[in-house]
């Protein structure tokens, strides 16, 4: 499958999910299985996603998980995937994914390191804007704060782009730190931060 | 992520050791692994009182109440510094920013680490007694460094504030939780990395979160139940203030009053996302039972649009009755800030000067602005400033989507680091950053517990960067002597009795300095950053200096896990 048809299917299989979400079982009885059994269609039965656009989620910083579907609920971040399939979780629900995921180990993505010119002006501008601040020392995040080292090249650059045209408007913070940051030195972390 | 397996755990566990190497990472293990209990003696109020007159222990996070950084100890002085050596050294299990000042009573150390984890060492020989490894929640929202400035001890209970907003007291023998308070919400942008100041039957303690929307405060909760006593909200309900155009030194801000009282007009007072964390320790005035602290900076902090006003009572120095929590009276350096060179370096309560040349009881405060200021305690009234520490250029320039270059940078000037005093040369000794840096803004809105710049700050990286050593005479407002450093400063800085200075660089240089002059007279590398404030103390006749070297988050300083102690023999 490829394309729109690929979305089309995860797209239905989310909707179809999200109006579920508890199946034929109570809540209760549902395992962190079942309910984690949707996410693996696009982050990946092994945590590598089926698209670049994807990101990983597996070993992810668990409170940065919660937050996210959190957001997606509130409609704070949108996403047309995503929503449907939050929509009837509860806080607890989200907790408990949130953990499941976060304890999974961080795969690799197979992605190159970048060269030295690339890494130098990657960390050249981490060490203007900041990054590790918040980011911390290997970029490996903490809390709320995500892991960046070896995540998608690709979704990294889209989530780049969307925070500084606000389509990503859940983090107004990272929006005025993307756009403080110029394209070249942006496009040079997303090389640098991946192949870690 | 390192993890051991769940046998080597246990092993680890039994014989008191915890291996597992964390890097950027806490480790995941049990609540508590303890080889030993720490022999000390409950510490009472009257020992605290007079904590600045021990050669024996260091009792508080700045030694003393009046937070002077002096310790009375000689034994280490100018003529024999320069034999100073490791004595011994402790690596925690936690490789990260390291901003603990060690707390030493009867023999016994207790050190912080990132992460919130508390340690309890011999403290002359650095074997491990205890190791509390605090369970983090999840949600943890903290913007410069997971880390944790270090404890205070009460009687047998030692207390520290943690990472996702909590106030834990321990058993200061065995480290056993006796009992955990909910400071506040970590989702809604609360946290914690300062020390607790612990008087009487209170703790005190301060909040992250300016850089999220929070309402500041300083609390105090019941030292023995942990129930919250009183809370004093650092943004009133009524912030607006006088509209001052200009700063505590007189210079122009460049405020559209008129605009702001517009948007007053249109959204009210927003005193409740106002931002107003309190980062450091206040000092407690013991004979009119009165605490003195300063207020960071409001929120967002580099965009003022939706936040008219003088924003009371960020950037300020704020006085409160230590029982009730009840307003006293307060002095603001910058209303209406927009470059976040907020006031966070703890006040000192040290006799001064006034305008008319009489002495009388002060306090002192050293800015990110560059400038040393001295007050009159009784009223909060501002005497002098001292002369510049650092260099300044475009002052108040406004921010601008463009960017906007400015010096100081963000981070100062004095940045949280605690300055240190010595009452005989009526000197304060002060460590400074130089970063230039351009200031962004961008307008949103307020974002729910998540990072709420307003803007940026950037570093400049054509223009170099620099620190520095300053030793200010406070009744004169002049600079007595200036050390340049290669790096900008941040940690902390102790003097003695022996006429010494003792600080860090985050090159991992720790170095004493002739108190009078500035003249380099030891030094040693420590292989990673020195950005923690060092302590002195006494064991078996022993002087000994200690200090954390393990880096530091905010100006990315290299990272280590080190705890190091010297001595002369």
């Amino acid at each position: 499958m490829v394309g729109k048809s690929k979305r089309a299917f995860v797209v239905a299989v989310g909707l179809g999910f999200g109006l579920n979400f508890y199946g034929s079982l109570p809540a209760a009885a549902q395992s962190i299985e079942d309910k984690t059994q949707v996410c693996a269609g696009c982050h990946g039965q092994d945590g590598k996603p089926i698209d670049k656009t994807i990101p990983v989620i597996w070993g992810q910083q668990q409170g940065y998980l919660y937050i996210q579907l959190r957001d997606f609920k509130r409609n704070d971040r949108k996403n047309e995937i995503m929503q449907p399939i939050v929509s009837s979780m509860e806080r607890q629900d989200m907790m408990d994914i949130a953990e499941y995921f976060s304890n999974k180990p961080w795969p690799d993505l197979g992605q190159p390191r970048a060269s030295k010119d690339v890494s130098d002006r990657a960390l050249s501008a981490n060490h203007s804007v900041g990054c590790t601040g918040c980011h911390l020392d290997h970029f490996q995040g903490d809390g709320t704060v995500p892991r960046l080292a070896g995540q998608s090249r690709e979704y990294m650059a889209k989530t780049i782009a969307d925070f500084r045209s606000r389509a990503r408007g859940n983090n107004p913070g990272m929006t005025d730190l993307m756009l403080a940051t110029s394209p070249d030195d942006l496009a040079a972390l997303s090389e640098y931060l991946s192949g870690l | 992520m390192n993890r051991f397996s769940i046998g080597c755990a246990a092993l680890c566990g039994a014989v008191g050791l915890l291996t597992a190497a964390a890097s950027a990472q806490e480790v995941k293990q049990e609540t508590k692994s303890a080889s030993g209990q720490a022999k000390v003696s409950p510490v009472t109020q009257q020992l605290l009182n007079a904590a600045d007159k021990s050669a024996t222990n260091f009792l508080l996070t700045n030694g003393n109440y009046a937070q002077t950084r002096f310790h009375p100890a000689k034994q280490i002085d100018r003529d024999n510094v320069k034999k100073l050596h490791v004595a011994w050294i402790f690596q925690t299990d936690v490789k990260e920013s390291l901003e603990t000042s060690p707390i030493v009573v009867d023999g016994v150390m207790y050190v912080t680490t990132s992460f919130s984890h508390v340690y309890a060492l011999d403290a002359k020989t650095g074997v491990q007694l205890w190791h509390y490894n605090h369970k983090m929640g999840p949600i943890t929202t903290y913007c410069c460094g997971p880390n944790n400035r270090g404890v205070q001890i009460l009687g047998d209970l030692v207390y520290v504030a943690t990472l996702d907003s909590k106030l834990v007291a321990l058993n200061a023998k065995t480290g056993d939780v006796v009992w955990k308070s909910d400071i506040a919400d970590p989702e809604l942008g609360y946290s914690e990395t300062m020390a607790p100041t612990v008087i009487k039957d209170k703790v005190l303690i301060g909040t992250n979160g300016g850089e999220y929307g929070i309402r500041g405060f300083v609390k105090a909760f019941d030292a023995k139940t942990g129930k919250l006593l009183w809370t004093f909200n650092t943004t009133p309900e009524s912030s607006v203030g006088v509209w001052a155009t200009k700063d505590a030194t007189g210079r122009d801000m460049h405020r559209d009053i008129q605009a702001e009282k517009d948007q007053l007009a249109k959204t009210g007072d927003p005193y409740q996302k106002l931002g107003g964390g309190v980062w450091q320790n206040p000092s407690v005035d013991l004979a009119t039972n009165r605490i003195y602290f300063v207020v960071g900076n409001p929120s967002p902090d580099l965009d003022g649009s939706n936040r008219p006003g003088d924003n009371l009572y960020t950037d300020s120095l704020v006085s409160l009755d230590l029982d009730t929590g009840k307003y006293a009276c307060h002095f603001q350096y910058i209303a209406h800030d927009l470059w976040d060179l907020d006031a966070v370096s703890p006040t000192v309560l040290v006799d001064v000067k006034g305008k008319d040349g009489k002495t009388i009881p002060g306090v002192i405060h050293a800015g990110k602005t560059g400038h040393i200021y001295v007050h009159d305690r009784r009223d909060c009234s501002l005497i002098r400033f001292s002369e510049a520490m650092v260099p300044q250029e475009n002052m108040w320039v406004l921010p601008t989507k463009e960017g906007a270059r400015m010096l100081p940078g963000a981070n100062g000037g004095v940045e949280w680091s605690p300055i240190a005093t010595d009452p005989e040369q009526s000197l304060a000794y002060a460590i400074n950053l130089h970063q230039p840096m351009n200031y962004f803004v961008e307008n949103s809105p307020y974002p729910n517990g998540k990072l709420w710049l307003g803007g940026a700050f950037k570093a400049i990286p054509t223009e170099a960067q620099a620190g520095n050593i300053t030793a200010v005479n406070y009744n004169t407002g002049k600079i007595k002597w200036q050390v340049k450093t290669p790096e900008p400063m941040i940690g902390g800085i102790l003097a003695t009795a022996g006429g010494l200075v003792f600080t860090g660089e985050g090159n991992g240089k720790f170095a004493a300095y002739n108190s009078s002059n500035g003249k380099e007279l030891w030094n040693f590398r420590a292989g990673a950053g020195v950005n923690a404030p060092p302590s002195s103390y006494m064991v078996g006749g022993k002087q000994y200096i200690v200090v954390g070297a393990g880096g530091n988050t905010q100006v990315d300083f290299h990272r280590g896990n080190n705890i190091i102690a010297f001595s002369l023999d």
